[in-house]
């Protein structure tokens, strides 16, 4: 039991606020509560010490080690992974702990990286690095459900997405979709859905919970290959779509630095809007015709969208309205529909943002949750502060702007704090 | 008993995705050295230079001097294969003796890929695809500077590489300045 705990119990028992009786019972009650915390120090010991023995023995290899015959060097090639093998197998054979199955596999991992590598040095099998991580991701990935490990899941959407970005955006110009990453997420999600159904409230799904939007908010750019504008949808309708996944009660429930989904989409949101509340984007925005892949992406994101949002209604998870699910549908309308002159479309847009960061504010307030208010905040001063750059307002002005919306700041704060001090009193 | 028998089941699954995961490297060994051993030797001129990966280490990249070839034909498409039919020079070295879509009859050749084709010049760029040498991490800086020395110098000199091919397969063995291996050169 915390001994923390412990010195509130035995001052309350001193002052006589409970009794021993009821000291006793919640004495009882955190030691039966009480996780097996040291397994779980265990497991991330093991696992930190599989991640840094493997890539040790990586850069020990990448040495390339000139005299040791071929021979000797294809046999040590070949070394980590049987002994990393041997672990998981006799792990799996004894049913031994967590602790054993998460370690091994992390090793086995990096020994599949380190072989594949040494092979490559010996017969000077060249392979841009692209491929040798998708070989290698590849496989590791069955690993993840024959040793129940999530090490290896997290591991595997960490090098998928590496996998995805070198293999995506080139800087030599010979940059390919890497198609292979949407595999590659299929067969690590499964884990990711098992962890959500039956361990909601571990660290491990606050993991996921980020490192998924992250992943997909860094690979969406590779399938963009010559239309940047509707690059500019796709990404809007991603962060929509992380938005109303944020929404859904299991992730929403949740206190906000546990729901990735939520943070990435509002804020990708707010930024995709101030990106395109500039005239000049809109002018390109218009004609920014269709093209293969992106309209494709456009259409199955829009999709997932509208299906998730009919689901919210029917399992009624939308109880009051915000814009924020719908803004990308609405932005999709602006930009396919051709039909909205440029500069309506940018107004709408402006107004859009305003709305936004108006209802963060009301949010905010009705919540009592400063950071959601000063978000709200925030998002208005972004976009005046963008305005600024396209207008020619005189700089008198644009100071006075400036100064309302500082005081603004203080006034919200001020008479949000006022409200839940009286709240706290009544 | 009935997690036993799970367990067993997981742990045949296990087996063979080691073996499978055993295989990749296992296979890559075999690959190269059929070559190796049954191919044919060919000595490519080149320049190394000297770049870096992360996890396989120092290598030099060989631009190899037969990586251009003159051909009318403008329909080339980067990225695709093609096969290219090698030639020994008087010298020994080797020479590009045709490049072309279609699956050669005879002779060695090596399936590259189109890297781009110059219109300006009617040049087509070859990607071998065998373009690193790996090298010890100390080594790899000097070699590049061995060649670079043994350039300036007015003496003859040559850098080439080994190459093994053997049904359109190449593999790269060794790289030489002046018939001398440049892992010994810059010793």
């Amino acid at each position: 039991m915390d001994s923390k705990i412990q010195k509130e119990l035995s001052e309350l028992l001193h002052n006589n606020v409970i009794t021993d009786e009821v000291a006793q019972k919640i004495s009882d009650y955190y030691l039966s509560k009480k996780t097996p915390d040291s397994n779980r120090l265990f497991v991330v010991f093991g696992v930190l010490g599989s991640v840094l023995v493997g890539l040790g023995i990586i850069l020990i290899l990448a040495h390339n080690w000139d005299h040791f015959s071929r021979m000797i060097k294809t046999l040590l090639a070949f070394l980590p992974l049987v002994i990393g093998q041997c672990f998981a197998g006799y792990a799996i054979l004894k049913k031994k702990t967590k602790t054993w199955r998460e370690a091994s596999g992390t090793f086995v991992f990096f020994a599949i990286g380190a072989s594949i590598a040494l092979v490559s040095q010996i017969y000077n099998i060249p392979g841009d690095l692209s491929s040798y991580l998708l070989t290698w991701t590849l496989l590791a990935l069955p690993l993840i459900y024959v040793l129940r490990s999530h090490a290896l899941a997290i591991l595997g959407l960490v090098f998928a997405t590496y996998y995805a970005i070198e293999d995506g955006y080139s800087f030599m110009g010979n940059s390919q979709i890497p198609w292979m990453y949407l595999v590659l997420i299929a067969a690590i999600f499964p884990n990711y859905l098992n962890v959500l159904k039956t361990k909601p409230q571990s660290n491990l799904v606050s993991i996921f919970n980020w490192l998924f939007p992250l992943s997909l908010t860094m690979v969406l750019g590779t399938f963009v290959v010559q239309n940047e504008n509707l690059g500019i949808v796709m990404y809007m309708i991603l962060f929509g779509l992380f938005y109303n996944i944020g929404k859904i009660p299991l992730f929403d429930l949740q206190k906000i630095r546990r729901n990735g989904y939520l943070v990435f989409g509002s804020l990708g949101t707010v930024i995709m809007l101030l990106i395109t509340s500039f005239d000049f984007e809109w002018d390109a925005m218009i004609h920014a015709g269709y093209s293969s892949p992106e309209l494709e992406i456009v259409i199955v994101l829009l999709s997932a969208v509208i299906g998730l949002l009919g689901y919210s209604y029917v399992k009624k998870w939308i109880a009051n309205f915000n814009p924020f699910q719908y803004v990308c549908i609405l932005f999709s309308i602006l930009v396919f529909t051709g039909l909205v002159h440029t500069m309506v479309a940018m107004v709408i847009v402006n107004i859009l943002v305003l709305i936004l960061g108006v209802m963060t504010i009301k949010i905010g307030a009705d919540k009592m949750h400063f950071g959601v208010l000063n978000y709200g905040l925030f998002i208005i001063t972004a976009l005046i502060v963008c305005r600024f750059f396209d207008t020619d307002m005189s700089f008198v002005i644009r100071g006075l702007l400036f100064v309302s919306v500082g005081a603004g700041f203080f006034m919200a704060n001020y008479i949000l704090l006022k409200r839940q001090k009286a709240a706290s009193n009544n | 008993m009935f997690t036993q028998i799970k367990s067993i089941y997981l742990f045949l699954v296990f087996v063979v995705v080691a073996l499978v995961q055993l295989s990749v490297p296992a296979k890559m060994i075999y690959d190269q050295e059929t070559v190796l051993k049954t191919g044919t030797l060919y000595k490519f001129k080149t320049q190394p230079i000297d770049p870096s990966d992360p996890f396989r280490g120092k290598y030099i990249r060989l631009n190899f001097e037969v990586d251009t070839y003159k051909t009318k034909d403008t329909a080339w498409v980067a990225n695709t294969p093609i096969y290219v039919s090698l030639a020994k020079d008087s010298l020994g070295y080797t020479m590009i003796q045709d490049v072309s879509k279609e699956l050669p009859t005879k002779g060695d050749y090596i399936v590259a890929k189109v890297d781009w084709y110059s219109e300006w010049n009617n040049q087509l760029r070859i990607a071998y695809g065998i373009e690193r040498f790996y090298m010890k991490e100390t080594k790899a800086k000097a070699a590049e500077i061995a060649h670079a020395e043994a350039q300036n110098d007015t003496s003859k000199h040559v850098t080439y590489a080994h190459i093994y091919v053997k049904n359109g397969t190449a593999v790269l063995d060794n790289v030489f300045i002046n018939d001398v291996p440049i892992a010994d050169v810059v010793e």
